[in-house]
C-alpha cells in the first residue's frame, strides 16, 4: 500500500510540485512577511478568486463578461447587510453570498444566452456602469453613498494559539483573514480544476471553440453556459464578500467599473483559459498600482508634480498598454509565454515532441 | 514577343495545402484563353494568384512585369479586371453604386459616360433597376452586374471565373456574346475558367487542361475539341 | 404640457450628443464588425485638447473644427498602429483591446490634465427662447442644431461623395472591393479618423454640461451604446433616431420621481437589454447570417 502510494508520488508530472511548491508558499507567507503586508496579500488572493471565476466563463465558456464587478458587489452587499442588520456571524455569510450570487448569475446567464458575444459584452459594460448607481438607490437597506462599515473579525483562539506556536505572536486580524482567504482560494481552486478536467471542462471547451460543432456533437450548450455564468458569479460572490471582510467597508465606490476592467486584464494577463493564470493575474492587477504608488515617489528623477500625476494614472496607463500588447503578441497571457517557452526548452532537451499525460491544456487560442 | 500574360512555374496553395504544383501558361494579347479542368483541379487559385488573393511562387508577369509582391489593388491598377467565383457583387450597395465602383480606377472622364451606355446597351435591365439594391437582383442579372462592372474598369485582360454558374442557358448564351464581343470589338484579353467546357472551347482559341493542380493538356482550343480521347477523358463529354 | 415639450427637447438635445457617439460606433462597426468601446475615451481626449486650445486663446469656433482634424488624424493613426497589426485576429481579441485602449487613453487625459473636474462655459450664450410657450435654453438647440449639422455632412459625405462609397464598399466588402482597385486598408482608416472626430463632436458639446474630467464618457457611452442598439448597431440611420430616441426617454424618465437623476443610466441599461431581448438588430438593423 505504502510502495505504490510512494511510487504515485515519484511518478507525479512537475506540475503537481509546482502546485505543493505553491500551496507551501501561501502557508508560510505571513511567518515572514508582516501583519500590514499579509493584508495586501489577503487583498491580491480575493481578485485571483474573482479572476478565476471570470476565467471560467471567458477562458473556458467563450463568454465575455465585463460587469464581474457588479457580481463582486452583490457578494459584498449580501455579507455587509447580513452582518450589520442581521448579525449574522460574518463566517456564514461568505457561502451565503457565493450562493446568492451564484444563482443570481446563473438567472443572468439564461437571457445571455440569446446574446452574440459582442452584444454581452456590451451589455455587461453597460452593467458595470451602472452598479454603483444600484447600489446607492435603495439606501435604507445598502446605505446608500455613505456605504456599511463593518468591525474586523477578530481571530479564533486556537488560530491565534496555533500561531503563536509557530511564529511566537499571535495570530492578527489581517492574517487572520489572510489564511481564511488562502483556504477558501484553495478550495476554489481545487474546484475549478476539477471542473475544467472532467466533463463539464470539456464541454465548455467545445463550446468555446465552435458552438455549432459542439450542438452537433451532443452538448447541451445552454445548461453549460447558463451554470458557466453561474458558477463565475458564485466565485465573484465569494471574492466580493471577502473584500468586505478585508476592507470592513462597502460603498457604491468600492464597485466602479475600473473594477470589472481590473478582472477582465488580471484573467487575460495570466492567460484563459489556464487553471494557474488567475493566480498570477490577480497578484499582478493587484499590486500594480501599490507597487507605482510606492515606486514612483521613491524615483528622485521624477518631478515632484509628475510623480503624483504618475500615480494616479499610471495603473490605467499600464493596465491599458500591458492588455493591448498581451492580447498583440501574447494572447494566451503569461502562462501561455511559459508553457510555450518550457515546452520548447523540454523539445530541444529531449529533442522530439512528446505529450504528457495530465499535462496542462494545451495552450490553445484565446476567446473566439 | 512576350505574352499579356504569363505564369511560370507558379505553385499556390492554403496554409499548408498546395493546390497548383508548378503550372506554366500564357495569354496572349486580344486572345480568349480557357482554364478547364475538374473541381478541386486548381483552376479559381490560378486566377486568384493573379490577383493577388492567394500566395504564390514562382514567376507571374504582366506585360513583361513581375506581379511578385504586388498587392490585390496594385495588380488591378495594373489593367486586370477579375470576376470572381460568386461574382463579388457588393449586395449592400445599389446596382448603380456597384458600377461606379467599375469606374472608379477610370481617369478618362469622357468615355466613361459612352461606356456607361454601352453597358446599359448589353444589359439593359441593370438600366432598369440601377437605383436597387444589388443584393435584388437575380443570379444572371448579379452575372451580367459583374461583367459590366469589369467592362466599365476598361481592362487590358479579363478574368473570368465561371461565368455560367448556376445559370440558365439562355442567360449564359446572352453572356458568352457579349464575351465574345468584348473580346473582338474592344480587344480585351479574357482568360475563362469554365467548367462548362464546350462553352469554353467553342469561344477561346486556346486552352489548359488543369489536372490536380498540374497542366494536363494544353493547345488549341478547336484541336482539343476534335480529339475524342481528350475530350473523354478530361472535359468529360 | 409646457414642462413636457422642455423635457423633450432637452432630450432632443441629449439625443444629439448620444446620436453622435452612437454614429461613430457604428461606422466602425460597419467597418470591422467590432465595437470600440475606446470610442467615448477617444472622444474625452479630444475634449480636452479642443478645450486646452481654447484656453490658449482659440476662439471656440476655431477651435471645434481644428479639434475635429486633430481627432481624425488620430483616429487613423490609432488604425495604422494598434488596430492593422490585429485585423485578423477574432473579434473579442479586437475587442479587449480596445477596453485596453480605452483604459490607456483614460490614463493617458488624467495624466496629462488631471483628475479635477473642470467646469467648461458654453459657447452659446446663457439666453433662453420661447416655444410654444415653453423655455428653452440656447444651449440645448445649439447642441441640436450642431448635432444635425454634423450628422448631415456626414450622411453627405458618405452617400453622395465617391470616397464615401469606396469607404462603404471597403466596409461591407473588402475583397471583393479590392478587386475594384479600392485600397481597403486605407478606407478603412478613414473610418477611424472619420469616427474619432464625430466622437469627438458628441464630447465637445457635452462638456459644458457635465463637469470636464477623464471620466466625463463612461456614462455618455452607455447612451451611446443605447442608441445604436436600439437603432440598429449597422445604421447609421438608426443611431440617429435611436440617440434621440434615448435621449427623450431618458430625459423624461428622470424626471419620474421613482427614477431620478441617479438612476437615467439605469434606463439605458434597461433598454439596452430589452432591445437584445425582443428586438436584437434594433430598428433598422437587418439579421445578418452568421458565418460558421
Amino acid at each position: 500500500m505504502l510502495a505504490s502510494m510512494l511510487q504515485r508520488i515519484r511518478n507525479a508530472p512537475p506540475r503537481y510540485w509546482l502546485v505543493v511548491v505553491v500551496a507551501l508558499f501561501f502557508a508560510g507567507l505571513p511567518t515572514v512577511v508582516s501583519s500590514f503586508s499579509a493584508g495586501l496579500w489577503a487583498h491580491a488572493l480575493i481578485f485571483v478568486i474573482a479572476i478565476m471565476g471570470l476565467n471560467i466563463l471567458i477562458g473556458y465558456s467563450g463568454q465575455l463578461s465585463l460587469g464581474h464587478g457588479a457580481f463582486m458587489a452583490l457578494g459584498a452587499y449580501t455579507m455587509a447587510i447580513l452582518v450589520s442588520r442581521y448579525h449574522v456571524n460574518y463566517l456564514a455569510t461568505i457561502p451565503i453570498a457565493g450562493l446568492l450570487t451564484g444563482v443570481v448569475g446563473f438567472v443572468f446567464g439564461i437571457p445571455a444566452l440569446r446574446l452574440s458575444a459582442l452584444y454581452l459584452a456590451l451589455a455587461t459594460f453597460a452593467l458595470a456602469v451602472v452598479t454603483p448607481n444600484f447600489i446607492a438607490r435603495p439606501d435604507k437597506f445598502t446605505g446608500g453613498n455613505h456605504g456599511i462599515i463593518l468591525a474586523a473579525p477578530d481571530p479564533p483562539q486556537f488560530a491565534k494559539d496555533a500561531f503563536a506556536a509557530v511564529t511566537g505572536t499571535p495570530m492578527t486580524g489581517d492574517q487572520w483573514i489572510y489564511y481564511l482567504t488562502a483556504a477558501i482560494g484553495a478550495l476554489l481552486f481545487w474546484l475549478a480544476w476539477n471542473l475544467v478536467r472532467h466533463r463539464a471542462g470539456r464541454a465548455m471547451r467545445a463550446i468555446r471553440d465552435g458552438e455549432v460543432a459542439a450542438a452537433a456533437s451532443g452538448v447541451n450548450i445552454a445548461a453549460y453556459k447558463t451554470l458557466a455564468f453561474g458558477i463565475s458569479a458564485f466565485y465573484a460572490g465569494i471574492a466580493g464578500s471577502l473584500y468586505g471582510i478585508v476592507t470592513g467597508f462597502v460603498s457604491p465606490e468600492t464597485f466602479p467599473v475600473t473594477l470589472s476592467i481590473a478582472l477582465l486584464v488580471g484573467a487575460v494577463i495570466g492567460g484563459l483559459a489556464s487553471t494557474a493564470g488567475p493566480l498570477l493575474g490577480g497578484i499582478f492587477v493587484y499590486y500594480l498600482p501599490i507597487e507605482s504608488n510606492q515606486w514612483v515617489p521613491s524615483q528622485s528623477w521624477i518631478p515632484g508634480q509628475i510623480a503624483s500625476a504618475v500615480e494616479k494614472a499610471g495603473p490605467a496607463v499600464t493596465y491599458g498598454v500591458v492588455l493591448i500588447l498581451i492580447m498583440i503578441f501574447a494572447p494566451n497571457g503569461i502562462v501561455g509565454l511559459i508553457v510555450a517557452g518550457y515546452t520548447r526548452l523540454r523539445r530541444r532537451l529531449r529533442g522530439v515532441a512528446d505529450r504528457d499525460i495530465g499535462q496542462m491544456p494545451p495552450a490553445s487560442q484565446t476567446v473566439p | 514577343m512576350a505574352a499579356l500574360l504569363e505564369l511560370e512555374e507558379v505553385r499556390a496553395g492554403y496554409g499548408q495545402t498546395s493546390v497548383l504544383h508548378g503550372v506554366s501558361m500564357s495569354v496572349e494579347e486580344g486572345q480568349i484563353v480557357s482554364l478547364l479542368g475538374a473541381n478541386g483541379a486548381g483552376k479559381t487559385t490560378t486566377l486568384r494568384s493573379v490577383t493577388g488573393g492567394v500566395h504564390w511562387s514562382g514567376d507571374i508577369r504582366f506585360s513583361g512585369r513581375s506581379l511578385k509582391r504586388l498587392s490585390t489593388e496594385d495588380v488591378v491598377r495594373c489593367g486586370i479586371a477579375h470576376v470572381p467565383e460568386g461574382r463579388g457583387i457588393l449586395t449592400e450597395l445599389t446596382v448603380d453604386e456597384n458600377l461606379r465602383l467599375g469606374a472608379y480606377l477610370r481617369k478618362d472622364g469622357g468615355h466613361v459616360r459612352k461606356d456607361y451606355d454601352r453597358v446599359f446597351e448589353y444589359f439593359p435591365v441593370l438600366h432598369e433597376r440601377r437605383r436597387l439594391s444589388a443584393s435584388t437582383l437575380s443570379g444572371g442579372e448579379q452575372q451580367m452586374l459583374a461583367v459590366a462592372r469589369a467592362l466599365l474598369m476598361r481592362p487590358r485582360l479579363m478574368l473570368l471565373d465561371e461565368p455560367s454558374l448556376g445559370l440558365a442557358p439562355i442567360v449564359v448564351r446572352a453572356i458568352f456574346e457579349i464575351i465574345r464581343t468584348i473580346n473582338q470589338a474592344d480587344g480585351v484579353s479574357i482568360f475563362l475558367v469554365e467548367q462548362n467546357a464546350r462553352l469554353a472551347l467553342e469561344i477561346s482559341s486556346q486552352a489548359y487542361v488543369l489536372e490536380v493542380g498540374r497542366v494536363a493538356v494544353s493547345g488549341a482550343s478547336s484541336d482539343l475539341m476534335g480529339k475524342e480521347s481528350v475530350r473523354r477523358s478530361y472535359l468529360g463529354y | 404640457m409646457q414642462a413636457l415639450i422642455q423635457q423633450v427637447i432637452s432630450g432632443i438635445a441629449s439625443g444629439g450628443i448620444f446620436a453622435s457617439l452612437a454614429l461613430a460606433l457604428v461606422l466602425i462597426y460597419n467597418a470591422m464588425g467590432l465595437v470600440n468601446f475606446a470610442q467615448g475615451e477617444m472622444a474625452m481626449f479630444a475634449t480636452f485638447i479642443a478645450f486646452t486650445l481654447i484656453d490658449r486663446g482659440l476662439s471656440y469656433w476655431i477651435a471645434f473644427p481644428v479639434t475635429l482634424v486633430i481627432a481624425f488624424a488620430g483616429g487613423v493613426l490609432i488604425q495604422r498602429v494598434v488596430i492593422r497589426p490585429v485585423e485578423r485576429a477574432p473579434v473579442l481579441t479586437l475587442v479587449i483591446i480596445t477596453l485596453g485602449m480605452a483604459t490607456l487613453i483614460n490614463g493617458l487625459a488624467g495624466f496629462i490634465w488631471g483628475y479635477v473636474p473642470r467646469s467648461i462655459p458654453s459657447p452659446f450664450s446663457v439666453g433662453t427662447y420661447s416655444v410654444l410657450g415653453a423655455v428653452v435654453s440656447y444651449q440645448d438647440i445649439g447642441v441640436i442644431a450642431i448635432s444635425a449639422v454634423v450628422l448631415l455632412l456626414i450622411y453627405l459625405l458618405l452617400q453622395r461623395t465617391t470616397i464615401g462609397l469606396t469607404m462603404r464598399a471597403a466596409a461591407h466588402h473588402p475583397e471583393a472591393s479590392r478587386l475594384l482597385g479600392v485600397r481597403v486598408s486605407w478606407m478603412l482608416a478613414l473610418g477611424w479618423g472619420l469616427a474619432a472626430a464625430v466622437g469627438a463632436v458628441s464630447g465637445i458639446m457635452v462638456a459644458p454640461v457635465l463637469f470636464l474630467e477623464p471620466n466625463m464618457m463612461q456614462a455618455i457611452i452607455v447612451y451611446a451604446f443605447a442608441a445604436a442598439v436600439l437603432g440598429g448597431i449597422e445604421s447609421p440611420l438608426g443611431a440617429v433616431v435611436g440617440g434621440v430616441i434615448v435621449g427623450v426617454t431618458v430625459n423624461l424618465a428622470g424626471a419620474l420621481p421613482f427614477v431620478g437623476g441617479d438612476l437615467e443610466l439605469a434606463v439605458a441599461l434597461a433598454i439596452i437589454i430589452a432591445v437584445l431581448l425582443v428586438r436584437p438588430n434594433g430598428l433598422f438593423g437587418r439579421p445578418s447570417v452568421r458565418r460558421v
